[in-house]
């Protein structure tokens, strides 16, 4: 569950907000498509969501406890986003200093799960993303599309309330995309998680519930 | 959560070889020169309380003569004997003999009273028993004089003092002596008789009745004692000790200090280098929900995991090298404080561990600006693009010229400052804080500097490494950083090593104008070499004497040496080589000394005052007329003219002549049967000249061997720097490798790059160096030793040592370059 109203941003240097009164809500289990012109503020907003950046008014709150991340600090905005987001790039994004199973593991980690857990959570999670047996690989080994189901994988790992992705499948084939995109939808299903998808391409945002479009003058 | 930590931690140090290795030794190098210094100061002290003890006993307190030529009158030790609070005093006569040519001290005791004050000189005959002997006139010797000598017991001996001589027997040993002391003990009546005076003592050792408490004591009957006598408690002497040798072994610590703070510089450059080239990691942590702080604390973690081990190799080290310098050298360090004994080094948990937590917080200091860095980047943004953002963060503010101004009026006005505690602790401060000012200029230098440089028109590559230079002020700087510490530190020293060796040089030539020196050891000249002298058909145009002894000026210094020499009372200047004014002496026959550097500092008197001298057991008020350079007794030197002293009633006994032969006589010929059978030291200026300047360099070998090690870790730190920059702008070399650069010219670029921060680096180091120099020079060395001497530069050696840097810094970078030719190009753009 995500609710955002009254979100106001504009950047340290701009002449003009990107938003000054954005509202919407995400419900469990729904995945909503976000689109719009390059420059307008996507990314922005899906920072401002994870509290990596700060947004100037309104307030966005996450999950039943409904903590509104405008108003935390940076070390609780932290430990929100390990236990309740989860964040997909468009570039892949992975540590290559460390193995894929390690990779996964971080937000387990993070999150204080018992290290005992890890090795069956981790397995049956790359079952599902088809990556069976990478486990010990290191990153450099792998190809574009693996790396993107490394990170869906690691996004999804310690099951946040929260999917923020921007652009998943942007640097990837048409076809690699499509495989990508649907297993990531069909995690989020299955994790009655909520979902918000950044997105240039009309057929990702046809599979989604929802699609939001972001103009300079708000939302659509 | 410290399992992610181990992982990056061992993921970095997979990595990162070269560097966490060279951080690592660096920290260790530190921590061991440190250590190994501790280690061999507390022996040698321990050792030196020690052999004081053996030979001292354990006595409450101690009566002397200030004047080591005079004693304590016979009369003085009855009365403090019959004072109710005295439970017995031990009278001690202590001359020196020699046996053949060895030098030794003899040391007449009473053995009743000495049993209870100094067990440690009883004696114990060869038949058994507690040396009856002694009464008869036998003498004891030290187990370690009967080695030397290898003599066994029952054999009969040669005693020669002058060009008297004594026979007597060996009747057994001293079992309880220290095992580097070269003593005879016989019975204080037959040491009198033959060796006199026979109305004094040397000391008196006291011990108090049970319930007197000594300080008291020792405070109220010092008030009654008459003027020539010296009452002080037995600490006094390895106190003493240990607080002269204080600044040396500051000084050899500030050294150590060097060596760890390089070592915390290179952690520095490592973790920096680390974080920039991490910061997409670091960013994509926190993006997944690592806090700020632990962001922070994973720096200092892996910081902590190159200080802990290198700190533990250091300790390890320290106690082999202690272990070893004592076994080779013995326990001085090349101060001279300590006489070369190898005293056993003995580790003790506390400064163990002190000496560890040094390394480790050296290291952890190194870490704590990239730990912030670290902490405060902006996500989103380092994200996106690396390590830019972080750079902008650390560049050059507008008023950049400020911070390094006033820091460097600071340091000017730190090193005006009186030492603190007799240290020069100021000036050390001022030193540290010269080298704050060098690398916080190198940025503004760099910029300025190679921004201008980028306006003209060049070829492309080297338009590129300028610019490089130039935009990225906070890598140059890191790399050129570790390059002016060390050279600034490298050429201060060969500024002040050179500037000292130049004025030892000069005094040399002043205080040996004859050709010839003659010299006892410790024991009066022969009368019958005095006499030949004397004759006509001396060989020699013109003989000077001199005699050696002591005097005790204050109780809390160490004695100070008394020179009476034949010298002009109008004219001292033709033989000490006088700084200052000469002042006229008074017309009466009031006695006139001329006092040594050392002392002027050390009892902050000046020419022209009057110094109460305690002379021939009662105070005579001396005429200071003018001070002189001394480098060779630190405690301080007075000189006396002969005239003078025996006017005030001395005997003048020369131990040392200077002789200026005469034109075609052999000199050494007609002085030999003297030399061999009375033991003399025969030396001519050259060579006395040389072995000065051989010790002088001995001593001086330590802080070469750390210079060395400083500039190595400087050119560490710029390669290392320079490779990690390499690696960081990988993308960048890639995209121009992919526009047309060959290969060749990025390698160039890189190369260009180094030497550029490189002449920076020295440039700026040699500025603080000289600065350094200065303060070395002529603040903390006559706040430390008392030393004055002028600034002297050498240019050849210090241009010489700048150049062969740059040559190894370009080495170093083309270490650096190499990596950049071989970087995947395609493999980096593919995986933007
Ligand atoms: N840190 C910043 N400071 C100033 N301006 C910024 C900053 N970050 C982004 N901007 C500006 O804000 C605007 C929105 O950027 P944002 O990255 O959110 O766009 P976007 O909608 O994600 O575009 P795209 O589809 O190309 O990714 C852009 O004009 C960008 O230049
Ligand atoms: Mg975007």
């Amino acid at each position: 569950m995500l609710t955002v109203s009254g979100l106001a941003k504009r950047h340290a240097k701009a002449d003009r907000p990107l938003f000054s009164d954005l509202g919407f809500s995400v419900a469990n289990g729904e995945i909503v498509a976000l689109v719009g012109e390059s420059g307008v503020g996507k990314s922005t907003l899906l920072n401002c969501i994870a509290g990596l950046e700060t947004a100037d008014r309104g307030s966005i709150h996450i999950g039943p406890r409904a903590l509104d991340i405008v108003r935390l600090d940076e070390a609780t905005r932290a430990a929100l986003r390990a236990r309740s987001i989860g964040f997909v790039f468009q570039a892949f994004h992975v540590l290559p200093t460390l193995t894929v199973a390690q990779n996964i593991a971080v937000p387990l980690l993070l999150c204080d799960v018992p290290v005992g857990e890890h090795g069956p959570r981790i397995r049956a999670l790359l079952a599902r993303v088809g990556l069976t047996g990478f486990g010990d690989r290191w990153p450099a080994s792998l190809s574009g599309g693996e790396l993107q189901r490394v990170a869906i994988a690691r996004a999804l790992v310690h099951q946040p309330l929260l999917i923020l992705a921007d652009e998943p499948t942007g640097n990837l084939d048409p076809r690699t995309a499509d495989e990508v995109l649907a297993l990531l939808l069909e995690r989020v299903r299955e994790q009655q998680a909520s979902a918000l998808i950044v997105t240039h391409s009309r057929h990702v945002a046809r599979s989604c519930d929802r699609t939001l479009t972001l103009t300079p003058e708000g939302l659509r | 959560m410290t399992t992610l930590a181990c992982w990056l931690i061992r993921a970095q140090f997979r990595s990162r070889r070269a560097a966490t290795l060279l951080s690592m030794l660096a920290i260790a190098l530190g921590v061991a020169l440190g250590y190994a210094i501790h280690l061999i100061n507390d022996a040698a002290l321990a050792d030196f309380s020690r052999a004081m003890r053996a030979v001292q006993g354990d006595p409450d307190a101690l009566i002397a003569g200030r004047d080591s030529s005079g004693g304590v009158p016979l009369a003085s030790i009855n009365e403090i004997a019959s004072d109710p609070a005295v439970l017995v005093v031990a009278p001690v006569i202590e001359t020196r003999v020699r046996v053949g040519s060895t030098p030794l001290r003899l040391i007449g005791i009473d053995v009743f009273s000495a049993a209870a004050v100094m067990p440690g000189l009883l004696p114990r005959s060869a038949a058994g028993g507690a040396g009856g002997d002694i009464l008869a006139g036998a003498v004891y010797a030290s187990p370690a004089l009967l080695d030397k000598l290898s003599l066994p017991i029952g054999a009969t001996l040669t005693l020669m003092r002058g060009d008297q001589q004594w026979s007597t027997r060996i009747a057994g040993d001293l079992p309880a002596t220290d095992q580097n002391d070269l003593l005879l003990v016989a019975d204080i009546a037959w040491v009198q008789e033959h060796f006199g005076p026979t109305d004094a003592v040397s000391e008196g050792r006291i011990r108090l009745a049970p319930g007197i408490d000594a300080a008291t004591w020792r405070a109220t009957t010092a008030q009654l004692l008459p003027d020539g006598l010296l009452l002080r408690a037995p600490e006094d002497d390895s106190a003493r000790a240990a607080n002269f040798s204080r600044a040396y072994r500051v000084n050899l610590n500030v050294l150590a200090l060097v060596a760890l703070l390089t070592g915390a510089f290179l952690v520095f450059a490592t973790q920096l280098t680390a974080v920039a080239q991490r910061s997409t990691q670091f960013a994509l942590l926190g993006v997944l929900g690592l806090s700020p702080s632990l962001r922070l604390l994973q720096i200092l973690c892996e910081a902590l995991a190159i200080g802990a081990p290198g700190a533990l190799f250091g300790v390890s080290l320290g106690y082999m090298l202690a272990l070893a310098f004592t076994q080779l050298v013995g326990g001085d360090l090349g101060g001279g404080y300590f006489s070369s004994s190898t005293p056993a080094i003995v580790p003790r948990i506390a400064p163990a561990l002190a000496f560890f937590a040094l390394g480790c917080a050296a290291s952890l200091a190194g870490a704590i600006y990239p730990a912030f860095l670290n902490r405060s980047q902006p996500l989103a943004q380092a994200l996106q693009a690396g390590f830019a953002q972080i750079v902008e963060a650390g560049g050059v503010r507008r008023r950049g010229w400020l911070p390094p101004v006033l820091l460097a009026l600071t340091a000017f006005v730190l090193s005006r400052l009186p030492p603190w505690y007799e240290l020069p602790l100021a000036a050390y401060a001022a030193i540290a804080l010269l080298l704050v000012v060098g690398i916080t200029s190198a940025p503004l230098l760099t910029r300025n500097l190679f921004a201008w440089c980028a306006g003209r028109r060049l070829p492309a590559a080297q338009q590129i490494a300028l610019q490089n230079v130039a935009q990225a002020p906070l890598m140059a700087q890191v790399a050129a950083s570790g390059l002016i510490v060390s050279f600034a530190l490298t050429a201060s020293m060969v500024i002040m090593v050179s500037s000292f060796r130049t004025a030892v040089d000069h005094w040399l030539d002043q205080v040996l104008p004859a050709p010839l020196y003659l010299r006892s050891k410790a024991t009066p000249l022969p009368q019958s070499l005095l006499d030949a002298l004397m004759q006509a058909d001396a060989p020699f145009a013109r003989v000077e004497r001199t005699a050696h002894t002591s005097l005790t000026l204050d109780p809390q210094h160490p004695a100070v040496a008394l020179i009476v020499r034949e010298i002009e009372r109008g004219n001292p200047a033709a033989r000490l080589p006088i700084t200052g004014p000469l002042l006229a002496p008074p017309a009466d026959r009031t006695p006139v000394v001329w006092i040594s550097e050392p002392l002027r500092e050390i009892y902050r008197i000046e020419a022209g005052q009057w110094l109460r001298l305690p002379l021939l057991g009662r105070t005579v008020e001396g005429f200071i007329g003018g001070v002189w350079r001394d480098y060779s007794r630190q405690f301080g030197a007075l000189v006396i003219s002969s005239d003078d002293y025996r006017q005030l009633g001395g005997d003048f006994h020369p131990t040392d002549l200077a002789l200026w032969p005469l034109p075609g006589r052999d000199a050494a010929a007609w002085l030999a049967p003297y030399v061999a059978s009375h033991g003399l030291e025969l030396a001519d200026a050259g060579d006395i000249r040389r072995s000065s300047l051989s010790i002088f360099d001995k001593s001086f070998a330590v802080t070469y061997a750390l210079e060395a090690a400083a500039m190595l870790i400087g050119l560490f730190g710029l390669a290392v720097t320079l490779a990690a920059g390499v690696r960081l702008r990988a993308r960048e070399l890639a995209m121009l490798g992919a526009l047309g650069f060959s290969r060749r010219m990025l390698s160039h670029a890189v190369m260009l790059e180094g030497a550029l921060i490189a002449v920076v680096g020295l440039a700026i180091g040699l500025a603080c160096g000289i600065a350094i120099g200065a303060i070395l020079t002529h603040v903390v060395n006559p706040q430390a030793f008392h030393w004055r001497m002028p600034l002297q530069i050498p240019w050849a050696a210090v241009v010489c040592s700048a150049l062969s840097t740059l040559g190894a810094a370009v080495v170093a970078s083309h270490y650096a370059a190499r990596r950049a030719t071989r970087l995947p190009l395609a493999r980096i753009l593919a995986s933007a």
